[in-house]
Parts: C-alpha cells; sequence; structure tokens
C-alpha cells in the first residue's frame, strides 16, 4: 500500500519520488510545494539552475509540475543543461499497469489476420459414397470416407478461413495508455529530455559511444516532432539498429516498452503534452474527429 | 434628355458566374465545438440548475486572470470535477436491487477520504458504511444511495 501511495503521487513532489528527482526539486528553490501556477513571476537567482521550458497548457491548481533535466546530444559532457517543467497530467499520472497491457496487447492483436484454414469433411476430395454397406460386412459402420475418425478426411473444429483479430480500444484509453507509458518511463529514469536532436558528426559511433558513456541502457528511441531532421542524426541511426528515430507521431506503448530508453525533444514534449491533454477537455465525438468541428484543428 | 431613336435596347451584358463564399457562415455557425468550454461567470451560486463552482473559483471577481486561483483545501486527498464540470459522484444499480454510490477521480489519500466518509455517513445510517476502496484507480464505492448528501458535503469542502 505504501508502494502504491508513493507512486500515486501525493500533494507535492516530496512524496514517492527517486532519490535524482527530489534532488531535482531542492535545486530550483524548493518552492514547489506552493500552490501556485507553474508560471513563476520574476527573475531566478544566480545560484539557482535555469528553467528552459515551462508549461504551455494550465496545470491544474493542486497539481506542481515535474521536472526533468535538459541535455543535449551535441557533447559527451553536455548533460543538466537546464530544467524542464512536465505537465503532470501526462508526465505523472497513476501508473496504471492494467491499462498498460491493454494496450500493448492491442497492439500487438489487432492488426493480426491469421490466415490458417483446414478442409472440413465436405471439402475433403471424395467421400460422397458409403464405403460399404450398413449391415453384415463386419466392419464398423460408416457413411464415408473423409468423416473426421478418418485418417485423410476432414478436420472437424479447425481453423475457418482468414481470422481478423481487429478491436479498437476506446480513444481515451488509448490515450492514457500513451501517458501511463511516459509516466512510467520518467520515472524510472528512464526519460531523458533533449533541447534538439542536433549531432556534430553523422558517425554511427560517435551516438553509441555517447549513449555507452551516459549509461542509457541498450535501446534508444529518439523522438522528434516533424518528419524533417537534421540529417546527421537520420544517418547515424540508420546504420545502427538499437538506436531508432521516429516522429512524434509515430510514438507508441510498444516502442516505448520495447526500448529502454526514451529520449524527447522540447518541441515533442509541447506536442505531446497539447495533443495528449486535448482529450481531457473534449466532447464525445458526434462524427469522426477528421471531419471539420469549429474548433479542431 | 431625349434618346436617340437610332439607339434600341440592348439586352444586357452577360455578367458572367460570380462565386462568393459570403453565404458559408451560415453553414459554419453550425458546426458544433469539439472541446468543452470554460463555464460563464455567473451572479450568484448556485445557479438556478444547482450547479455551484470549485471553491477556488468562486470568489474570484471577473477581471482577474486565472494565475491567481484560491488554493485548494487543506486536505491529504483532492477530487477533481469531471470534464463536464461536475462532481464525480455516481450512483449504480446492479442484479436489480444492489445500489452503490461510487466516488471517481480521488487523487492522493484514498483512505483518509474513506474515514472522512465513513464519519459522515454513520449517523446517516446509523451503522457503519459499507465501502470499497480501489487505490488503483482512485475510486471509492459506498453500497447504497447516497449521492445527493455526498454532493453536497464534497461542496462543502471545497472540491
Amino acid at each position: 500500500m505504501l508502494l502504491i501511495r508513493a507512486a500515486l503521487g501525493g500533494r507535492g513532489p516530496g512524496l514517492g519520488l527517486t532519490p535524482a528527482r527530489r534532488a531535482l526539486s531542492t535545486l530550483t528553490g524548493g518552492d514547489l510545494g506552493s500552490q501556485e501556477q507553474a508560471l513563476t513571476t520574476g527573475l531566478p537567482s544566480p545560484g539557482a539552475v535555469p528553467l528552459l521550458r515551462r508549461c504551455e497548457l494550465p496545470v491544474p491548481v493542486h497539481r506542481t509540475p515535474v521536472q526533468a533535466w535538459v541535455e543535449s546530444l551535441r557533447g559527451y559532457e553536455d548533460t543538466r543543461l537546464g530544467l524542464a517543467d512536465l505537465h503532470p497530467d501526462v508526465f505523472e499520472v497513476p501508473p496504471r499497469l492494467d491499462i498498460l497491457h491493454e494496450v500493448a496487447i492491442w497492439q500487438k492483436n489487432f492488426k493480426r489476420i491469421s490466415y490458417a484454414k483446414t478442409k472440413t469433411r465436405a471439402e475433403v476430395r471424395g467421400g460422397g459414397r458409403k464405403p460399404w454397406k450398413q449391415k453384415g460386412s463386419g466392419r464398423a459402420r460408416h457413411g464415408s470416407i473423409r468423416s473426421p475418425i478418418w485418417r485423410g478426411g476432414g478436420i472437424a473444429h479447425g481453423p475457418r478461413g482468414p481470422t481478423s483479430y481487429y478491436y479498437m480500444l476506446p480513444m481515451k484509453v488509448r490515450v492514457l495508455g500513451l501517458k501511463v507509458a511516459l509516466t512510467v518511463k520518467l520515472m524510472q529514469d528512464d526519460l531523458h529530455v533533449v533541447d534538439s536532436l542536433e549531432l556534430p558528426t553523422s558517425d554511427p559511433r560517435y551516438l553509441s559511444d555517447l549513449f555507452r558513456h551516459r549509461c542509457w541502457g541498450d535501446s534508444v528511441l529518439l523522438v522528434d516532432v516533424d518528419e524533417e531532421m537534421p540529417q546527421n542524426i537520420v544517418s547515424a541511426v540508420s546504420n545502427l539498429k538499437t538506436i531508432n528515430l521516429v516522429p512524434a507521431v509515430g510514438l507508441n506503448v510498444h516502442s516505448m516498452l520495447k526500448h529502454q530508453t526514451l529520449v524527447l525533444t522540447l518541441n515533442t514534449v509541447a506536442f505531446l503534452e497539447k495533443k495528449l491533454l486535448w482529450h481531457d477537455n473534449r466532447y464525445t465525438a458526434l462524427y469522426p474527429f477528421h471531419l471539420p468541428y469549429s474548433d479542431f484543428p | 434628355m431625349t434618346r436617340p431613336q437610332s439607339q434600341t435596347p440592348e439586352p444586357p451584358a452577360y455578367p458572367g458566374i460570380v462565386e462568393s463564399t459570403e453565404e458559408y457562415r451560415f453553414v459554419e455557425r453550425l458546426i458544433p465545438p469539439a472541446s468543452i468550454p470554460e463555464p460563464p461567470r455567473h451572479q450568484s451560486y448556485p445557479t438556478p440548475s444547482g450547479w455551484q463552482p470549485p471553491k477556488g473559483k468562486e470568489q474570484k471577481p471577473a477581471g482577474l486572470s486565472k494565475d491567481h486561483t484560491d488554493p485548494p483545501p487543506n486536505l491529504p486527498y483532492f477530487i477533481r470535477r469531471s470534464r463536464m464540470h461536475n462532481i464525480p459522484v455516481y450512483t449504480e444499480l446492479t442484479h436489480g436491487n444492489r445500489q452503490m454510490t461510487l466516488i471517481r477521480k480521488v487523487e492522493g489519500d484514498i483512505w483518509a477520504l474513506q474515514k472522512d466518509v465513513e464519519e459522515f455517513l454513520t449517523p446517516l445510517i446509523g451503522k457503519m458504511p459499507v465501502t470499497q476502496v480501489n487505490e488503483v484507480t482512485g475510486t471509492l464505492r459506498i453500497k447504497g444511495y447516497f449521492d445527493q448528501q455526498l454532493k453536497a458535503w464534497l461542496l462543502e469542502k471545497g472540491f
């Protein structure tokens, strides 16, 4: 119960944090216990760490943003350039592992079409005639040579034709799955925020050495906003198997769980917060959202 | 001025096709919005339908910006409003006779809320209310219909 209480995140950032996150909160002046919104007024003191990103969307009154270090891929020691505020309703939701499981299983199965098909006794070639008369031959009575109990006969309850395992989870469940996955990655110190995906060289070895030096794990998922990414990182990642680059619209729960580390840029964080938080304040769809509404997109 | 008789009235020149998109505004005003608006500020609360905003948003004068909201109640738990800005207390009926009240969207210490609900409902029933706490989803289920009393009680608390 204490573990769940810790994970649910109490009223302030002091509860339920890894030692790394508790250290973060003391660095920015410790005023995160106040109930003001993320927009702080006034300049930070020279000794404090700069806050490089604030939440654009309003944060609920009783929650404060969770923070992460902003790093850079340009140099080996470019860690801890500043802090970024992350919205608590995206990056600090209760850890619903059952929803993660649901969404991961859905992602695996909804595309599945099994093409297995067997022939029934009606479809197997032959077997229309009674093999021998009903009485008098001394053998068991049979009606056709292709019944299921015969060798070479049809299959009684076998797979019938291509079966589709398609089903859709509700949109809000899928959105909550993404939020829970982001939260879990952040809370387990597997999420890193980067200012941008610019590299000094396009050498794949530079990237893998950098990740090994920073102990970011065996597999890394880099996420940028648009499909146009800096050429250096595209060519570096295309030759690497365990480091992958996706646009923000391609982020999904299975990829986040499959890769050990997740790296987001600041623009990606803003995009994800905007898209995922819109679902908290929308009407139910009268008609599909790809048709025009007066205030969307 | 008299027209010279040699001039016959000519038929008017063909004006061509004029495309106008001015009338599309009659269609545009019928397209519904997708996101739920903030409720407007009323003169007095509760409104004629019985709705009341959370305590933080009530006493603000109209001109003040959103930055200066009142602090939420000083309790170890917090109950968010639903997306339609209502209190998340619902009734359920299963098997034709099993009446339950459900409090959803509870954040923070649910067991403290359960203790407070028990203290509040025990004089109403006469015995201890039967409750079920679900920490994972943040819900509290109570046997019996107590939605009106619980909504009023939560409004008093300021949620």
